[in-house]
Protein backbone atom coordinates (compact mmCIF):
# COMPACT_ATOMS: atom_id res chain seq x y z
CA UNK A 1 0.00 0.00 0.00
CA UNK A 2 3.02 2.20 0.40
CA UNK A 3 4.46 1.26 -2.38
CA UNK A 4 1.36 2.11 -4.30
CA UNK A 5 0.82 5.41 -2.64
CA UNK A 6 4.57 6.67 -3.36
CA UNK A 7 3.93 5.73 -6.46
CA UNK A 8 0.56 8.03 -7.10
CA UNK A 9 2.54 10.88 -5.20
CA UNK A 10 5.80 10.33 -7.63
CA UNK A 11 2.99 10.64 -10.61
CA UNK A 12 1.11 13.56 -9.36
CA UNK A 13 4.38 15.24 -8.56
CA UNK A 14 6.46 14.63 -11.85
CA UNK A 15 5.29 17.71 -13.75
CA UNK A 16 6.45 19.72 -11.23
CA UNK A 17 9.59 17.91 -11.10
CA UNK A 18 9.68 18.25 -14.85
CA UNK A 19 9.17 22.11 -14.78
CA UNK A 20 11.81 24.29 -15.91
CA UNK A 21 13.51 25.07 -12.24
CA UNK A 22 13.01 28.87 -10.82
CA UNK A 23 14.47 31.44 -12.89
CA UNK A 24 15.41 34.67 -10.42
CA UNK A 25 16.78 37.57 -12.15
CA UNK A 26 20.55 37.12 -12.84
CA UNK A 27 23.28 37.69 -10.33
CA UNK A 28 23.11 39.16 -7.04
CA UNK A 29 20.54 40.57 -7.43
CA UNK A 30 19.24 40.96 -3.86
CA UNK A 31 22.08 43.77 -3.62
CA UNK A 32 20.46 45.71 -6.65
CA UNK A 33 18.96 48.59 -4.82
CA UNK A 34 15.83 48.70 -7.48
CA UNK A 35 15.48 45.40 -7.55
CA UNK A 36 15.62 45.12 -3.90
CA UNK A 37 13.07 48.51 -3.26
CA UNK A 38 10.28 46.41 -6.46
CA UNK A 39 10.05 43.70 -3.89
CA UNK A 40 10.34 45.62 -0.76
CA UNK A 41 13.36 43.39 0.42
CA UNK A 42 13.54 44.31 3.88
CA UNK A 43 17.72 44.15 5.10
CA UNK A 44 17.37 40.94 7.58
CA UNK A 45 15.95 39.66 4.31
CA UNK A 46 18.57 40.32 2.23
CA UNK A 47 21.34 39.42 4.86
CA UNK A 48 19.68 36.25 5.24
CA UNK A 49 19.41 35.68 1.72
CA UNK A 50 23.09 36.68 1.22
CA UNK A 51 24.23 33.92 4.10
CA UNK A 52 22.33 31.09 1.91
CA UNK A 53 24.52 32.40 -1.34
CA UNK A 54 27.54 32.85 1.33
CA UNK A 55 27.05 29.01 2.87
CA UNK A 56 26.44 27.98 -1.26
CA UNK A 57 29.37 29.77 -2.62
CA UNK A 58 31.98 27.05 -1.54
CA UNK A 59 29.67 24.38 -3.12
CA UNK A 60 29.09 26.15 -6.29
CA UNK A 61 32.80 27.06 -6.94
CA UNK A 62 33.75 23.57 -7.15
CA UNK A 63 30.82 21.84 -9.14
CA UNK A 64 31.20 24.78 -11.87
CA UNK A 65 35.13 24.06 -11.41
CA UNK A 66 34.00 20.32 -11.88
CA UNK A 67 31.59 21.46 -14.80
CA UNK A 68 34.42 22.84 -16.67
CA UNK A 69 36.82 20.57 -15.83
CA UNK A 70 34.73 17.64 -17.60
CA UNK A 71 33.97 20.07 -20.17
CA UNK A 72 37.76 20.05 -20.86
CA UNK A 73 38.17 16.49 -20.92
CA UNK A 74 35.11 16.20 -23.84
CA UNK A 75 36.52 18.74 -25.66
CA UNK A 76 40.41 16.99 -25.47
CA UNK A 77 38.58 13.35 -26.60
CA UNK A 78 36.87 15.14 -29.56
CA UNK A 79 40.03 16.90 -30.42
CA UNK A 80 41.75 13.56 -30.16
CA UNK A 81 39.68 11.65 -32.20
CA UNK A 82 38.91 9.73 -29.35
CA UNK A 83 36.19 6.37 -29.96
CA UNK A 84 32.52 6.72 -29.42
CA UNK A 85 32.81 4.75 -26.13
CA UNK A 86 35.21 7.16 -24.57
CA UNK A 87 33.08 10.28 -26.29
CA UNK A 88 29.54 8.86 -24.71
CA UNK A 89 31.63 8.21 -21.15
CA UNK A 90 32.89 11.79 -21.22
CA UNK A 91 29.54 13.30 -22.18
CA UNK A 92 28.10 11.52 -19.56
CA UNK A 93 30.46 12.73 -17.03
CA UNK A 94 29.68 16.49 -18.25
CA UNK A 95 26.05 16.13 -17.85
CA UNK A 96 26.54 14.53 -14.27
CA UNK A 97 28.86 17.71 -13.15
CA UNK A 98 25.80 19.88 -15.12
CA UNK A 99 22.79 18.07 -12.89
CA UNK A 100 25.19 18.72 -9.53
CA UNK A 101 25.20 22.05 -10.68
CA UNK A 102 21.81 22.72 -11.50
CA UNK A 103 21.23 20.82 -8.00
CA UNK A 104 23.08 22.83 -5.95
CA UNK A 105 21.75 26.02 -7.82
CA UNK A 106 18.11 24.80 -7.48
CA UNK A 107 18.30 24.03 -3.45
CA UNK A 108 20.19 27.49 -2.83
CA UNK A 109 17.59 29.43 -4.86
CA UNK A 110 14.36 27.03 -2.71
CA UNK A 111 15.85 28.27 0.85
CA UNK A 112 16.38 31.79 -1.00
CA UNK A 113 12.25 31.35 -1.46
CA UNK A 114 11.68 30.60 2.23
CA UNK A 115 12.92 33.84 3.19
CA UNK A 116 10.44 36.03 1.00
CA UNK A 117 6.87 36.18 1.61
CA UNK A 118 4.56 35.10 -1.58
CA UNK A 119 3.73 38.08 -2.84
CA UNK A 120 7.72 39.14 -2.90
CA UNK A 121 8.63 36.03 -4.82
CA UNK A 122 6.22 36.59 -7.28
CA UNK A 123 6.65 39.76 -7.75
CA UNK A 124 10.80 38.96 -8.31
CA UNK A 125 9.91 36.20 -10.84
CA UNK A 126 7.49 38.07 -12.63
CA UNK A 127 10.31 40.67 -12.80
CA UNK A 128 12.69 38.18 -14.10
CA UNK A 129 10.51 37.19 -16.33
CA UNK A 130 9.77 41.07 -17.80
CA UNK A 131 13.56 41.75 -18.40
CA UNK A 132 13.23 38.61 -20.30
CA UNK A 133 10.56 39.66 -22.31
CA UNK A 134 12.66 43.09 -22.83
CA UNK A 135 15.74 41.74 -23.61
CA UNK A 136 13.91 38.72 -26.10
CA UNK A 137 12.57 42.46 -27.66
CA UNK A 138 15.42 44.61 -28.14
CA UNK A 139 16.94 41.20 -29.71
CA UNK A 140 14.30 40.93 -31.82
CA UNK A 141 14.23 44.70 -33.10
CA UNK A 142 18.02 44.53 -33.49
CA UNK A 143 17.56 41.34 -35.57
CA UNK A 144 14.52 43.32 -37.64
CA UNK A 145 16.81 46.50 -38.60
CA UNK A 146 19.87 44.26 -39.60
CA UNK A 147 17.20 42.16 -41.94
CA UNK A 148 15.80 45.91 -43.09
CA UNK A 149 19.65 46.38 -44.16
CA UNK A 150 19.96 43.31 -46.39
CA UNK A 151 21.39 44.64 -49.81
CA UNK B 1 30.99 16.88 -38.54
CA UNK B 2 32.23 16.20 -41.90
CA UNK B 3 33.62 19.35 -43.67
CA UNK B 4 34.30 17.65 -46.85
CA UNK B 5 31.03 15.95 -47.42
CA UNK B 6 29.20 18.89 -47.48
CA UNK B 7 29.92 21.54 -50.58
CA UNK B 8 29.43 25.39 -50.25
CA UNK B 9 26.55 25.76 -52.21
CA UNK B 10 24.93 24.29 -48.90
CA UNK B 11 26.70 26.83 -46.43
CA UNK B 12 23.67 28.67 -44.30
CA UNK B 13 23.75 32.34 -45.20
CA UNK B 14 24.59 35.31 -42.85
CA UNK B 15 20.54 35.67 -43.12
CA UNK B 16 19.98 32.13 -41.83
CA UNK B 17 22.27 32.13 -39.38
CA UNK B 18 21.33 35.30 -37.93
CA UNK B 19 17.88 34.08 -37.67
CA UNK B 20 19.34 31.34 -35.68
CA UNK B 21 20.84 32.96 -33.48
CA UNK B 22 18.18 35.97 -33.12
CA UNK B 23 15.49 33.39 -33.57
CA UNK B 24 12.39 35.47 -34.01
CA UNK B 25 10.01 36.18 -30.70
CA UNK B 26 12.87 34.32 -28.72
CA UNK B 27 11.38 30.91 -29.93
CA UNK B 28 14.35 29.08 -30.89
CA UNK B 29 14.41 27.54 -34.21
CA UNK B 30 14.71 24.15 -35.58
CA UNK B 31 18.76 23.53 -36.51
CA UNK B 32 18.92 22.98 -40.25
CA UNK B 33 20.59 19.26 -40.99
CA UNK B 34 23.52 21.03 -42.03
CA UNK B 35 24.64 22.59 -39.20
CA UNK B 36 25.42 18.90 -37.62
CA UNK B 37 27.98 18.55 -40.54
CA UNK B 38 29.19 21.66 -41.45
CA UNK B 39 31.82 22.53 -39.00
CA UNK B 40 32.18 25.82 -40.78
CA UNK B 41 28.71 26.56 -40.02
CA UNK B 42 28.30 25.73 -36.88
CA UNK B 43 31.58 27.54 -35.80
CA UNK B 44 29.74 30.65 -37.69
CA UNK B 45 26.76 30.23 -35.70
CA UNK B 46 28.45 29.89 -32.50
CA UNK B 47 30.41 33.49 -33.39
CA UNK B 48 27.01 34.76 -34.51
CA UNK B 49 25.95 33.67 -31.04
CA UNK B 50 28.77 35.23 -28.93
CA UNK B 51 27.84 38.38 -30.33
CA UNK B 52 24.03 38.76 -29.66
CA UNK B 53 24.76 37.37 -25.96
CA UNK B 54 27.32 40.20 -25.75
CA UNK B 55 24.36 42.79 -27.32
CA UNK B 56 21.82 41.48 -24.56
CA UNK B 57 23.12 40.00 -21.87
CA UNK B 58 25.42 42.64 -20.07
CA UNK B 59 23.72 44.61 -17.20
CA UNK B 60 20.26 43.61 -18.01
CA UNK B 61 18.63 45.80 -15.19
CA UNK B 62 20.54 49.06 -16.19
CA UNK B 63 19.61 48.75 -19.80
CA UNK B 64 16.68 48.44 -19.35
CA UNK B 65 16.52 52.15 -18.34
CA UNK B 66 18.18 53.00 -21.14
CA UNK B 67 15.61 55.32 -23.42
CA UNK B 68 14.13 54.15 -27.22
CA UNK B 69 16.80 57.04 -28.58
CA UNK B 70 19.54 55.66 -26.64
CA UNK B 71 19.47 51.95 -27.44
CA UNK B 72 18.13 53.09 -31.85
CA UNK B 73 21.77 54.86 -31.50
CA UNK B 74 23.73 52.02 -29.70
CA UNK B 75 21.98 49.63 -32.27
CA UNK B 76 23.30 51.74 -35.28
CA UNK B 77 26.62 51.98 -34.00
CA UNK B 78 26.52 48.12 -33.73
CA UNK B 79 25.02 47.46 -37.25
CA UNK B 80 27.02 49.44 -38.86
CA UNK B 81 30.30 48.03 -37.38
CA UNK B 82 29.18 44.23 -38.19
CA UNK B 83 27.89 45.39 -41.80
CA UNK B 84 31.57 47.07 -42.45
CA UNK B 85 33.11 44.06 -42.03
CA UNK B 86 30.97 41.56 -42.78
CA UNK B 87 29.32 38.80 -40.89
CA UNK B 88 30.19 35.41 -39.42
CA UNK B 89 29.21 33.37 -41.89
CA UNK B 90 30.56 32.39 -45.67
CA UNK B 91 33.94 32.06 -44.89
CA UNK B 92 34.73 35.49 -43.53
CA UNK B 93 35.32 34.03 -39.98
CA UNK B 94 38.91 35.27 -40.51
CA UNK B 95 37.87 38.56 -40.82
CA UNK B 96 35.12 38.29 -38.05
CA UNK B 97 37.29 37.21 -35.33
CA UNK B 98 37.56 40.49 -34.73
CA UNK B 99 35.14 42.63 -36.13
CA UNK B 100 32.65 41.07 -33.84
CA UNK B 101 34.33 41.75 -30.56
CA UNK B 102 34.94 45.07 -32.00
CA UNK B 103 31.12 45.34 -32.59
CA UNK B 104 30.63 44.20 -29.19
CA UNK B 105 32.95 46.80 -27.58
CA UNK B 106 31.65 49.37 -29.44
CA UNK B 107 27.96 48.69 -28.37
CA UNK B 108 29.48 48.61 -24.76
CA UNK B 109 31.24 51.84 -25.09
CA UNK B 110 27.94 53.52 -26.44
CA UNK B 111 25.69 52.21 -23.38
CA UNK B 112 28.64 53.38 -21.31
CA UNK B 113 28.77 56.44 -22.77
CA UNK B 114 24.68 56.74 -22.47
CA UNK B 115 24.86 55.74 -19.22
CA UNK B 116 26.83 58.58 -18.02
CA UNK B 117 24.72 61.31 -20.25
CA UNK B 118 21.98 59.79 -18.08
CA UNK B 119 23.51 59.32 -14.77
CA UNK B 120 21.40 61.14 -12.88
CA UNK B 121 18.60 59.02 -13.53
CA UNK B 122 20.47 55.76 -12.84
CA UNK B 123 21.22 57.32 -9.83
CA UNK B 124 17.86 58.31 -9.01
CA UNK B 125 15.89 55.34 -9.92
CA UNK B 126 17.84 52.81 -12.00
CA UNK B 127 20.18 49.57 -10.67
CA UNK B 128 23.22 48.86 -11.41
CA UNK B 129 25.99 47.55 -9.73
CA UNK B 130 28.04 50.90 -8.93
CA UNK B 131 27.35 49.99 -5.12
CA UNK B 132 29.14 46.44 -5.37
CA UNK B 133 31.64 45.93 -3.80
CA UNK B 134 34.59 43.68 -5.55
CA UNK B 135 33.34 40.56 -3.71
CA UNK B 136 29.73 41.54 -5.15
CA UNK B 137 31.13 41.79 -8.25
CA UNK B 138 33.08 38.40 -8.17
CA UNK B 139 29.95 36.84 -6.70
CA UNK B 140 27.63 37.85 -9.03
CA UNK B 141 29.63 37.08 -12.13
CA UNK B 142 29.94 33.62 -10.51
CA UNK B 143 26.19 33.63 -10.29
CA UNK B 144 25.73 34.17 -13.91
CA UNK B 145 28.09 31.81 -14.38
CA UNK B 146 26.35 29.19 -12.79
CA UNK B 147 22.85 30.31 -14.03
CA UNK B 148 25.08 29.75 -17.97
CA UNK B 149 26.41 26.34 -17.13
CA UNK B 150 23.41 24.73 -15.30
CA UNK B 151 20.96 25.29 -18.04
CA UNK B 152 23.67 24.58 -20.81
CA UNK B 153 22.94 28.11 -22.58
CA UNK B 154 27.22 27.79 -22.68
CA UNK B 155 27.44 29.73 -25.93
CA UNK B 156 30.35 30.44 -27.44
CA UNK B 157 32.25 27.59 -25.14
CA UNK B 158 28.86 25.28 -25.85
CA UNK B 159 28.56 22.68 -28.37
CA UNK B 160 29.31 24.64 -31.54
CA UNK B 161 32.27 25.26 -30.10
CA UNK B 162 33.36 21.74 -29.11
CA UNK B 163 34.52 21.16 -33.08
CA UNK B 164 38.01 21.43 -34.35
CA UNK B 165 38.83 24.74 -35.34
CA UNK B 166 37.97 25.08 -39.31
CA UNK B 167 39.94 27.96 -39.90
CA UNK B 168 42.40 26.13 -41.18
CA UNK B 169 39.85 24.17 -43.47
CA UNK B 170 38.62 28.43 -44.35
CA UNK B 171 42.11 29.53 -45.44
CA UNK B 172 42.72 26.85 -47.68
CA UNK B 173 39.15 26.80 -49.74
CA UNK B 174 36.81 28.84 -48.40
CA UNK B 175 34.10 30.36 -51.18
CA UNK B 176 33.86 34.13 -50.19
CA UNK B 177 30.02 33.90 -50.06
CA UNK B 178 27.49 31.57 -51.27
CA UNK B 179 28.44 29.75 -54.46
Amino acid sequence: MKLLAGALLFVALAPASLASPPQLPEGKWWKRPRLAAEINLTDDQAREIESIFSRTRPELIDRKAELEKRQGELQDALDANADRRTISTKVEAVENARAGLQKARILMVLDMKQVLKPDQWDRLVRMREQLRERRIDRLERFRERRMDRRP
Amino acid sequence: MRERATTAADHLTDEELFALAVPPAGVPEALPRHLSECLRCSRALADWKGAVRDLGDEGEEALASRSAQEWRAVEDATLTAVGRQGSPGRGRRRRLSWALPAAAALLLGALLLTGRNSSARIESGSDDTASFSAQDRADDALLRDVDRLASGDETPGGWGALAPDPSAVDSAAAPEGRS
